[in-house]
């Protein structure tokens, strides 16, 4: 499983971060850091990652299942 | 009544937007969401999506439910807010929201944080002191109202009027009832001021009136959109968070353990403020327009229809919020609706956030208990608040 992140989308609410603090934190500048962008995510993380998926306020986050 | 024909969806005859059905529409929606995925509503002529999954695909699939046909349930309405963000779809709505969000982001917000806070810090000192006060008009409305109109960079004595015509432009999204057509002439009046007297020489430099301004300068936007996006800002950041945070002292005030539990763990507090906002939303509705057959549930909702959205009702919706009557602080709902999703998502959301929190971090240094009198309520077409609500505080 991946998380696509549309940066074109992100404005950087942080609701991502409170939900998977280990696959999104906001810089001190507040950009978004997503630390597996394109990458795939660890099986013990996905409840996280759907998570951070669903409580994005703007959609600028999607799931993509990978065989 | 031909809407109906091609589709199965359970038919209401009542009026959503009577006084009776807005002073308490939760059982109205709990019927509505116990009848199907859609129903058809025949007063207004519209499909309404009540339930909270489908409320929610509803938002995030703004291709085939489009806000550029208006938002709103009559067509005087949707005439007042035409090129107006929330009314657009894209390219013009990312156009636009790039102009909103670079004032209103999180990131935005770092910069006026400790004004705000040292604002709301003031601001709930002076209230306190007096141990009995109005929560709707000393705080709820005091504070939105000055935070607004300082950031937008208006002139002092402009501000008075900016609640009745935040009332308006909401009675506007309604149908064309007398609500609706009695803000008509208040509306004109906002227009006008913003173009005749709110000009550009007027606003505060460095204001977000005047980055408005700016924008169109250096070509982000055309001179003519500039009123459009003043009035999203005079607008929605008013009557919203004003409500938010009446609501929020009544349910305090009514359930005194749960503003025990917020005062021993103030990190409780963006939580507590997700719950106000998800148990009683500020906007109760949005309005689509269907562009295409569509199927939600097994129930057609055929093209070229309205199709309105009801936040209030998928927040209240036992399928996602267990005991959704429940005022829950430690709940912390942050995939509620009132603030809309997907590409219409409410731009100001963290102006919101930052404006509540602060309000609660004060309360909640000075006030162990609130005791409230007979709150009164303020109808609107669509936003749904309190006119007054009397307080003791110790």
């Amino acid at each position: 499983m991946k998380v696509l992140l549309d940066r074109k989308r992100c404005e950087g609410h942080g609701m991502c971060e409170s939900a998977a603090p280990e696959l999104f934190t906001l810089d001190e500048a507040g950009e978004l850091i997503a630390h597996f962008d394109g990458r795939e995510i660890p099986a013990n993380l996905e409840e996280s990652a759907r998570d951070a998926v669903r409580v994005c306020p703007v959609a600028a986050l999607a799931i993509e299942q990978t065989p | 009544m031909t809407a109906t024909i091609g589709s199965s969806a359970p038919r209401f005859d009542l009026d959503l937007f009577s006084d009776e059905n807005l002073t308490d529409p939760y059982p109205i929606y709990e019927r509505f969401r116990a009848a199907g995925p859609v129903v058809y509503l025949s007063a207004i002529d519209a499909y309404a999506l009540s339930r909270y999954d489908d409320v929610r695909a509803g938002l995030g699939d703004h291709e085939t439910f489009i806000s550029g046909r208006g938002i709103g349930l009559s067509a005087e309405g949707n005439a007042t807010r035409k090129g107006v963000i929330i009314a657009s779809d894209n390219p013009l709505h990312d156009q636009l929201r790039s102009v909103l969000s670079e004032r209103l982001s999180p990131k935005a917000m770092n910069v006026i944080r400790a004004e705000i806070n040292e604002k709301a810090d003031a601001l709930v000192a002076s209230v306190v002191a007096q141990t009995s006060f109005d929560a709707v008009t000393d705080l709820a409305q005091a504070f939105p109202l000055t935070v607004v109109a300082d950031l937008i960079g208006l002139p002092a004595a402009d501000r008075l009027r900016l609640l009745e015509w935040a009332d308006a432009g909401f009675n506007l999204w309604g149908p064309s009832n007398e609500r609706n057509i009695r803000s008509l002439p208040v509306w004109a009046e906002l227009i006008d001021y913003i173009v005749t007297q709110a000009t550009r020489d007027k606003l505060t430099p460095g204001s977000m009136g005047a980055a408005i301004y700016e924008a169109a300068d250096r070509g982000a936007i055309a001179l003519d959109q500039c009123p459009q996006l003043f009035v999203s800002y005079l607008v929605a950041g008013v009557d919203t968070t004003i409500n938010a945070i009446g609501n929020a002292v009544a349910y305090f005030a009514e359930f005194p353990d749960q503003w025990e539990l917020l005062r021993e763990k103030p990190a409780l507090i963006p939580s507590a403020f997700e719950e106000v906002l998800r148990i009683d939303a500020p906007l109760q509705l949005v309005r689509r327009y269907c562009v295409r057959d569509v199927e939600v549930g097994g129930t057609t909702i055929p093209a070229d229809s309205n199709v309105v959205l009801i936040y209030a009702s998928g927040n209240h919706d036992d399928r996602k919020f267990p005991e959704p009557a429940r005022f829950d602080v430690t709940r912390n709902p942050l995939d509620h609706l009132t603030f809309g999703y997907g590409l219409h998502g409410c731009a100001g959301q963290a102006l919101a956030r930052l404006e509540a929190h602060a309000i609660f971090r004060a309360l909640a240094k000075r006030v162990t208990r609130f005791e409230a009198g007979m709150p009164v309520r303020r109808l609107n077409n669509v936003v749904r608040g309190l006119e007054h609500l009397p307080v003791t505080v110790s």
